[in-house]
């Protein structure tokens, strides 16, 4: 199936159970990895893609990307590094990958727009500007993931 | 100079002394404090039924909320003193003959008995309040040699009157002297010490009222 | 004495008038301000007593406006004000109060302690004795536009991303709508999903709302180091915006300080009545509620508890309305002990949270949050200002609290229901 926009995305996200959610939440926060260093953000990732994750090991993971976040803020009134605030997007995009999930949760969506964020924040540390073509490379991805 | 010409002195010339360092001394005061303005607050004020600096005099006498319990002996035994000084001050028959002769107003007086018990009840209170001072590490951080000066210049004429009513220590004319005299001396320093919050509450407290007021928030 | 120092004491000086006379005169050591005061209960050291952080300023008083104090002054028996004694100050004034006026509603004598602090702060900033943090937020905001760096371009990568995520534009510029929307630094870098928030509850009301290209940063740095030329500037850029854009009304956002300096202090500021109404969102959102113009479906069922920002409730007077707007959403809202007016600080406000040497306090001081949160022990913790969400994450974290923190303004708009029902 093809996906062209948030509305067909969004539907796709809808029909997959939790666990295939924690795969595609995964894959999207790998395409922005690389703006994070945090060996916890990446732990998570890896965690999310292992189908035989345990409870209490998705616990454990989940604490420490928690962790990552809330230490990689930029606080009020500091300069605004963005290539650091990136790195907070894509552990906010990690957290999102390994929480505990209720039926219905949209945590792959999550990820797609913490990871959205990420990118921005890059583009603008750059100063590529606002423009990234991130929403399509999540199009890709999940029509990928669909496929197999 | 004997008692007689002693107690004469604190009840003539010393008495005249003092009020009229303290009549001038007040005044002074007063005008030092509140001739340096406030500038007008031009934000467009919220207006809240009970936020404002009238409301606020009265309203601050009492704890707010949670504060009783982290120091009662500041709250009661503040009250107690306060109060008992008021009483003994201006309820006992002798000191109501002192302001009728100065001014010409008076009331009637609560029974001797009573203001005796009052007093007794003010100087436990008094000291208990000087023993918190000591003993309370922020109270104790923060007091000067004006904080024990002015406790000691509030505590002399609670005593040595009560003292000269119950005919303690001295020949009374002696006691009673020394009880003007003590009395003198806080008038003489009140106007120039922290004792002067006796006049500037009601400013202080006006003001926080009034600049909350404006914002809508009852202090 | 040094040009600095000279300075400084000379801004004190201007800035002294009857309220502080009448306060300085009127205290009698009672220590009651440091009951109330989370440095103080959090630590037990009596250096951060309230009325303690205000020592060179009263005696600055004392020699200059006091006839006892002038004369002690000329024969040499009064302690002057010194360089080192404002540098000693420093932590006092600014890494241990976040302004946030608990000392001044318990002062029995009426002491306004958290006005006196404000003052002093303009007499430490003027002699150069404002914290590094807190310098660099201020000349950001007057070379960049925002204390931290935030150009438009990212206000516009902002916009673009709300609009992806939710279908919903967002106007830039727009002459004669009702609403301008102001956003602080702390949302636009960390919390995005205030913007779509504001978006979704200004579209169900149907009112017309602009974000301003020249004003889009309410956080007023000016106001937190004390310097009142600099948050004059800052205010100043704002309502030159809302008068360009004649809006009705400007709203703060959800960050207390940007609501004092703008509702309170502004038009003292620049020295004139605004011509346009200045509300928090909160304020906002409670009109829209009251009047019918708020409409959400379901409910959080999960155990809340609220917490007030200071500048918002006890400084602002914005109280009732987080209350009513919580059940609005919420089955189970509790309530922590002392909530609403004599609620206590996160810990982190008025430039505290910039001041990295004042991190070890902060979280001693915490201690107070989390005992009001142990009492309560709620599923997540709502509040209204974004400094409040990072510095209560942190005090969380710091002592292994699960506990999330949302904003109000975001819960809310998660409960209003999807576009065209």
């Amino acid at each position: 199936m093809a996906i062209s926009n948030d509305s067909e995305l969004k539907a796709a996200l809808h029909g997959l159970s939790t666990a295939q959610q924690r795969q595609v939440a995964a894959r999207f926060t790998e395409s922005v990895l690389s703006l994070s260093a945090d060996p916890r953000v990446v732990g998570a990732v890896i965690a999310a893609k292992r189908p035989d994750i345990t409870d209490p090991e998705l616990a454990a993971m989940y604490q420490a990307a928690k962790t990552a976040s809330v230490e990689s803020y930029t606080q009020c009134g500091k300069e605004c590094d963005w290539a650091v605030q990136a790195g907070h997007f894509v552990s906010k995009a990690a957290t999102a990958c390994v929480q505990p999930a209720e039926a219905g949760a949209s945590l792959a969506w999550e990820a797609a727009m913490q990871a959205r964020m990420a990118r921005m924040s890059e583009t603008i540390a750059t100063g590529e500007g606002t423009e990234n073509r991130e929403a399509e490379a999540q199009y890709r991805i999940l029509e990928a993931f669909l496929n197999n | 100079m004997n008692e007689m010409q002693f107690l004469t002195w604190v009840r003539g010339q010393g008495l005249d002394l003092a009020v009229s360092i303290f009549l001038l001394g007040v005044l002074w005061r007063i005008f030092e404090i509140y001739s340096l303005g406030r500038k007008k607050d031009l934000a467009a004020p919220r207006h809240v039924a009970g936020a404002s600096g009238w409301h606020t005099i009265f309203r601050r006498s009492l704890p707010p909320e949670g504060m009783m319990k982290k120091s009662p002996v500041t709250y009661v035994g503040g009250y107690i003193f306060h109060i008992g000084l008021a009483i003994v001050v201006f309820l006992f028959a002798p000191h109501i003959k002192l302001i009728q002769s100065l001014t010409g107003l008076s009331w009637p007086g609560l029974p001797s008995q009573f203001i005796d018990l009052v007093a007794v009840v003010t100087i436990a209170a008094m000291v208990v309040v000087l023993f918190d001072r000591i003993n309370k590490p922020v109270k104790r951080y923060l007091s000067t040699f004006e904080d024990w000066f002015t406790w000691t210049l509030a505590f002399l004429p609670v005593l040595t009157g009560w003292m000269a009513v119950q005919h303690l220590l001295l020949p009374y004319a002696t006691m009673l002297a020394l009880h003007i005299l003590s009395v003198e001396l806080l008038l003489v320093f009140l106007p120039f010490t922290k004792l002067f919050h006796a006049f500037t509450v009601f400013g202080s407290r006006w003001y926080i009222g009034k600049i909350n007021g404006h914002k809508g928030v009852a202090v | 004495m040094s040009a600095s120092l000279e300075k400084g004491v000379r801004v004190l000086k201007e800035v002294i008038d009857a309220p502080i006379a009448s306060y300085f005169s009127s205290c009698v050591h009672c220590g009651l301000c440091a009951e109330a005061c989370l440095f103080y209960t959090e630590t037990g050291d009596p250096k951060y007593t309230p009325i303690h952080k205000l020592e060179p300023l009263r005696r600055l008083y004392e020699q200059e406006y006091t006839l006892l104090g002038r004369l002690g002054k000329m024969v040499g028996l009064s302690k002057p004000v010194t360089d080192d004694e404002l540098e000693e100050w420093k932590e006092l004034v600014y890494n241990s109060c976040t302004l946030c006026g608990r000392c001044s509603v318990v002062c029995p004598v009426g002491n306004d302690i958290v006005y006196m602090v404000r003052k002093f702060r303009e007499g430490m900033s003027a002699s150069g004795h404002a914290p590094e943090g807190i310098i660099g937020a201020v000349n950001r905001t007057i070379t960049i536009g925002s204390p931290m760096g935030v150009k438009l371009p990212a206000v516009k990568a902002q916009m673009k991303h709300v609009e992806e995520d939710h279908g919903l534009p967002i106007p830039l510029d727009v002459e004669g709508a009702e609403y301008m929307v102001m956003l602080s630094s702390m949302e636009i870098i960390n919390f995005p999903e205030y913007l779509a928030a504001i978006a979704k509850i200004m579209h169900q009301a149907g009112k017309t709302w602009t974000l301003c290209s020249t004003a889009f940063e309410a956080t007023n740095a000016g106001m937190q180091i004390g310097n009142s030329d600099l948050a004059k500037v800052l205010v100043t850029r704002i309502v030159d915006g809302a008068e360009k854009l004649k809006v009705k009304t400007v709203i703060s956002p959800e960050c207390g300080h940007a609501y004092t300096a703008l509702r309170w202090e502004g038009a003292n500021l620049i020295g004139r009545p605004f011509t346009f109404k200045v509300q928090h969102i909160i304020e906002v959102l409670g009109e829209f509620q009251e009047n019918g113009l708020l409409k959400t479906e379901g409910f959080e069922v999960d155990k809340l508890t609220f917490h007030d920002p200071c500048q918002l409730a006890r400084r602002g007077g914005v109280i009732k309305q987080q209350r009513n707007l919580m059940n609005m959403v919420a089955k189970n809202f509790v309530e922590m002990p002392d909530a609403g007016f004599m609620n206590w600080c996160c810990g982190g406000g008025g430039g505290a949270s910039a001041i990295e040497e004042g991190e070890e306090l902060r979280l001693e001081a915490f201690k107070k949050k989390k005992s009001q949160l142990d009492a309560v022990k709620p599923d997540r913790l709502v509040t209204a200002c974004a400094n409040c969400r990072i510095v209560l994450e942190e005090g969380l974290e710091h002592y292994q609290m699960d506990i999330p923190v949302v904003g109000l303004t975001e819960m809310i708009a998660e409960h209003i229901p999807k576009q065209g029902d």
